[in-house]
Formats: C-alpha cells, structure tokens, sequence
C-alpha cells in the first residue's frame, strides 16, 4: 500500500526540495502539505495543501473536516517545520520547535498507521561542545550560542523521550547553502547575510580558528538524504548526521573561496579592496558586537545583529561524524556534492541575482 | 650650496642616488619632538552639554576620553609655536634645515585665507618658512591624507634625507584647529587641537625610522556617507599593515616594546590590540585620557611624552600606527 505522508513546514528550505522528491516516490500515494503560507507547493497531484500550523495545539489548527482522513490514512510524518531564526527569543524558538513538536506528537499518536515520524533537527544541538560530534550524541552541557540551538536540543530531549511509544528517528542536517546545481537559495539564512556583509565591507571579523570547520550542505542532497531516511530506510530511535562531516573547509579556507568568488563573478568588486574578514577569537568578536551595540548607528548594529546569533558558533570548533550516514546513503549512490564546486556556484547566485533581489534571472529566485 | 627649490632637489638627488653612500651610513632618526594643545580643556561633559557629541559623554569616557583641548588661535598658530619651541629646545640651526613638510587633515589649515579668492594660494608652509628664518629649507604641504599627515610627512622626509647627499636635516609639522564650536566627536573619538613638530636627521641613532607602510583603499574615500563601512574596514586593514611591516624588517609582535598609538578609543585599542597579538601593558595609553585625539600629532606627542616618562629604552623597538580619512592607514616601526 503506498505511503501517505504528512509534511510539516512544506515551505521552509528543506520543505520546498522535499515535497517534490516525494512526490515522485511510486510508493508515495498522497502527500498532506501542513503550511500557514499559501506558497506555491508545485504542480503535483499527489500534494494537496493543508492549512494548518503545529503551534495551534494538538489539533495542528487543522478543519476538522480535514482531520480525520489525514489521522486515518497518514502513515510517514516528516517534521521539517522550525523557527530556524537564530535572533528568536527562546521563548519563540520554544513555541515553534518544542512546543510545536509536542502538538505534532500528540496528533501522531493518534494515527492509527503511522510507522515513521521523521524529525528535522540540526547537528548544532551539540552548541559550545568542541571536538567530535557523533550521531547519537546527546549530551550537550557546554551551553549553546542561539536559541535556535537550546530550543532543538530540548526537542531532541522530548523525541528521545519519546521513542519508545513512537517510531521516531532524528535526521540532525547542518547548514543548508543553496542548489549544488544552479547555486539558488530559495530561503537566506544567516549565512548568505553574512555574505553580503562581506561583500559590501560591514564584516570587519569572524570569530574562530582559521582551521576550524564550517559544516555547509547541498539543498538537493540534504532534501534527498531526508527522503530516504523518512521514506525509504526508516530506522526507529536513530539519529543521523546530514552534514558535510570530514570533508567541511576550514574558515580560512572558505574566505578565501568567497574572496575569489566575488572577484570572478564581479570583477569591479576588486578595486575596492575590501580585505577579508579578520578571524579573532570570541572575546574579541563579542567586544566588538559590544562597542557596535554602545555606539554603532543603525546600520551597523543590523549588521552586526544579522551575525552576531549566528557566527559565534565558528569559535566553538567541532566535527560532525557522519561515516553511518554517509555509508547508507553511498549505498543507495547518492554521494555528497563538492563543497569545493557548489559553494562558488552559490556565491555566484548570490552576486548576480542581489541576494535573490533580481527576480528576473532565469531559474532565479522566488521562480 | 643649500636647497630652495624642487629643481635643485631633484638634481640633488639623482647625484644622491649615484653616489657610494651605502644605506648603514645614511640612518635617519628622529632626534626632537615639540607639541603645543589647544589652551581650552574641556571635559566630555561639558562638550556633551555645549551640543558637541554625538554619543553620550558617559559612553566616551568609558571609551578612554575624559576631554578635548580647544584651540582659540589658528592652526597657523599653534604650527608656528611648535615648531619655535623645537627650535628653542633643541638650538639647531635654523639654516640646517634642509626641508619643511607642513601637515594639516583639513584644507582650511592649508591656506592662508584672506577675503582675495585668490588667497588660497597662500600657504602656510611659505609664511612659516619665511617667519622663521627657515631659509634654506625647500617647503612641502602634505594633505588629503587626514590623520596621516604628520607620519606621512617624516616618511616622505626621511626618503628626501636619503635622496640628496648633501641633505642633514628635515623639519616636519602638522596643525589642525577645528572650526570653533563644530563637532568635537569623529567615529567614536574626540577630537583635540593642536600641532607637533618633529626634527629628523640623517645619521642621527635617536628614534631610527626602520620600516614605513602605507595603504590607501580610496573605495572609503567618502568619509561621511562610508563611516560604517570604513569602521568595519578598520580593524582588518589596520591587522594586516602592522603584520606586513613588522615583516619588512623580520620582526614578530613580541619584539615590539611599545605602541604609540593614535589617540583613538581605548576600546578600539583593545580590539586591534587582539588583532595583532600584542599585550595592553605595551600600549602608551596616558594621553588618550588627558588629551584625546590631536588629529595627525598623537602618535608623536606621545613618543615625545613616553621617552619623557622614561618608558623608552636605548634599542626598544617602537609600532607607531594611525588611521586617517582618505582612507589611509600607516604604520611605522621606529628602534629607539
């Protein structure tokens, strides 16, 4: 019998690449789109939209005409819903990613088929922890940098918790960059602002080591592990690392690509000699965050505000362990994307399209 | 046969050039320093209540700032007197001077003015040659370099003391007196008015010039409309030119005995102290408080005021660093 599955946050990042890959699934009969947004969610027969938002209680503020057939028939959930703003409150954060999680729970446990419930989390639960980060590690007391980190931490503590009356698994991605084959960003992230800020000389430093890993993934492989592991090989209680693992750049490496990428795709960028970003260590960043917040005018404090949730994490350095995740999904031969090859290609998006502002590009942004 | 005009320097120096002189014998250093403030102390508070911060007094003096020295005379003036106190101090001979370079930040300090259009070419440089019996010196304004101007004006000396043979001594100095009741705060400092006149001699083992960068990013060259940007720019330009000069004569952070800075904000000295690895113990720190930042004078005034301290040792290793608008940053390494 083929698989009815239940998507929530079907326009978020993942969302958006998931749904479709889904959608083509043989075994894949009807998808149930959970989304407050009326977004575009392809042309699928399959995909009908659901109106709905997992912090309207346990009843996911469905129709309750609509309710009763998605409880009946759905059997795969893939929780992909999240306040990924890294500037939230924690108390926002909470409503979305623990709270929201907590309604999903409650509504799952009253299907009545459900035989996977596929949780999106992020390897960066693991917070100020250095060193080596292993999949099933869930031990995190060194803190964390955002609320963003604590509140999917504490989700990762109430999914464990649940396991045992629920098939759950933890898919932990790591920071989602843009389309390995057109370079697009459907949704910016903290990430791609802080690129713009280098770009246009308002990032004076990044803290962290200049060996330190910065853990960037593919849209289309981190959209494609999701739908394996949610879809194809569910495995109950486990938790899996979607990320880049050992093959992350190092920073000093990752500025210097930015660099050669903003001179290759906008070569008038080099007479402004803009020089990169100086990688100092925490206290300095966060003394300079200081004197921007005491005395920077507007645009400096935003500048700062885009980066500061964001960018501390680079002076926690880590590796993510990924070698069972990796195993599985080379098995299936779905290997990752070059960081090497796609991170110029997202830069290059980035340059051309204004940060997704020219909506006339070909394939562009918004599309 | 002395210098009174570019022609004779240039053929002067092409001699220079030619001649067996090898670079040992031809040291330049610094061998005096005078500077006169702005007679008017006035405390952040009373700025901030004359209209003249733009961030609250408070938050300055966290920032190290506990006054500005304004100047009721103009920068001609206060030129004048710096200079006549070297002079005085040290005795030289007025007609050893070989050559002027007169800095100032902003064109009002470059000019002369009278209500003649035509004024504006009136320099100073001249009239202070003239006034001061500097006769055989060749005079040079050095400008559009802000803050620069004095540490420009000594690296532009000292290569005219190497290029003509004959040349022993050069006179450098740098006036700036902001328009009377005009802001007193720049990106976070405050401002101070006031001149520095520095004397630089060939052979001379006082204060050796040993190493000079400067770069220019003429991208921030709208100082107003760029301030965030050049303030973002700041700190890692400012790292990699004192990395890149201490490199030029092999010398590594630890070598370094002290800093004399450009009287910015204490907080931005912690910063860029991080930045370029050097401990806060090594920062000449003492004027930032008592006299803010004099424009182009600060790092001079304040390797006058540390040797006067006894701070400075014969052979200590000096980083002299500055910022000025333009967008130009400088960084010399002096051995005491």
């Amino acid at each position: 019998m083929a698989h009815t599955v239940l998507v929530t946050g079907a326009t978020g990042m993942i969302g958006q690449a998931l749904v479709p890959l889904l959608a083509r699934r043989n075994d894949v009969g009807a998808i149930f789109a959970l989304t407050h947004a009326s977004e575009y969610l392809g042309s699928s027969c399959k995909v009908t939209p659901v109106r709905g938002d997992v912090t309207a209680g346990p009843a996911l503020g469905i129709a309750p005409e609509s309710s009763r057939e998605i409880l009946d028939r759905t059997d795969v959930i893939v929780h992909a819903a999240a306040n990924t703003r890294f500037s939230a409150s924690l108390d926002e954060a909470r409503t979305v990613n623990l709270e929201g999680t907590k309604n999903l729970l409650a509504f799952a446990s009253h299907c009545p088929r459900l035989k996977a419930f596929a949780a999106l989390s992020t390897v960066h639960v693991a917070g100020k922890r250095t060193g080596t980060i292993c999949e099933e590690d869930l031990d995190h007391t060194a803190g964390f940098v955002n609320s963003y980190e604590q509140s999917k931490y504490e989700t990762e503590l109430l999914l464990r918790e649940r396991m045992s009356a629920l098939p759950i698994s933890v898919l932990r991605l790591s920071t989602v960059l843009g389309s390995s084959t057109t370079g697009e960003v459907r949704r910016m992230a903290a990430i791609h602002h802080a690129l713009r800020l280098y770009y246009n000389s308002l990032a004076p430093m990044i803290p962290g080591k200049p060996d330190s890993l910065v853990d960037l993934i593919a849209a289309e492989y981190a959209a494609a592990a999701v739908e394996h592991f949610a879809a194809e090989y569910f495995q109950a209680g486990r938790t899996f690392h979607i990320c880049c693992g050992e093959n992350a750049l190092t920073l000093v490496h990752l500025l210097q690509l930015t660099r050669e990428a903003f001179l290759r795709y906008r070569p008038a960028w080099r007479k402004r000699a803009i020089e990169m970003p100086a990688i100092v260590d925490l206290p300095t960043f966060e003394l300079f965050v200081r004197s921007v917040e005491e005395v920077g005018d507007n645009i400096l404090r935003s500048s700062v505000a885009i980066i500061k949730h964001f960018v501390p994490q680079l002076g926690y350095p880590k590796i993510f362990r990924d070698v069972e995740c990796t195993r599985l999904l080379e098995a299936k031969g779905l290997l990752k994307p070059s960081v090497l090859e796609f991170y110029p290609q997202v830069v290059c998006w980035l340059v051309e399209s204004g940060w997704g502002e020219i909506r006339t590009l070909a394939g562009g942004a918004g599309a | 046969m002395r210098y009174s005009s570019m022609k004779v320097w240039e053929g002067r120096c092409r001699e220079g050039s030619n001649s067996e002189q090898g670079s040992d014998l031809m040291q330049v250093g610094i061998s005096a320093i005078e500077y006169v403030l702005g007679s008017d102390r006035v405390s952040v508070e009373e700025l901030e209540a004359r209209g003249m911060l733009d961030s609250p007094a408070a938050r300055l003096s966290e920032f190290g700032f506990s006054c500005a020295r304004l100047s009721r005379e103009s920068s001609y003036t206060l030129a004048t007197a710096a200079v006549s106190k070297l002079l005085g101090t040290t005795g030289v001979d007025r007609t050893s001077i070989d050559a002027l370079f007169y800095a100032g930040a902003t064109p009002g300090c470059h000019a002369v003015v009278t209500p003649d259009p035509l004024s504006a070419f009136n320099y100073p440089v001249a009239q202070l040659q003239y006034e001061l019996e500097l006769t055989h010196a060749a005079a040079f304004g050095v400008s559009q370099v802000g803050c620069l101007g004095l540490m420009a004006s000594v690296a532009l000396a000292k290569d005219f003391l190497l290029s003509c043979e004959i040349a022993r001594r050069a006179l450098c100095v740098s006036a700036d007196v902001l328009p009377a009741g005009c802001k007193r705060e720049m990106i976070y400092n405050v401002i101070s008015d006031g001149a520095c006149a520095v004397l630089l001699e060939k052979e001379c083992d006082r204060n050796r010039i040993l190493a000079y960068r400067q770069v220019t990013k003429g991208y921030y060259w709208n100082s107003i409309a760029q301030k965030n940007e050049i303030t973002a720019a700041y700190f890692p330009t400012a790292r990699n030119i004192v990395r890149d000069t201490l490199a030029d004569v092999s010398l590594n952070s630890s070598d370094i005995s002290c800093i004399l800075p450009h009287n910015v904000s204490l907080r931005s000295w912690e910063i860029l102290l991080s930045l370029i690895q050097i401990g806060r113990e090594k920062l000449f720190a003492e004027n930032i408080a008592k006299m803010a930042h004099v424009i182009a004078a600060d790092n001079w005034i304040n390797l006058r005021d540390a040797a006067e301290t006894g701070r400075l040792h014969h052979g200590d290793k000096l980083l002299l660093f500055t910022f000025g608008f333009g967008a130009n940053w400088a960084c010399m390494v002096l051995e005491h």
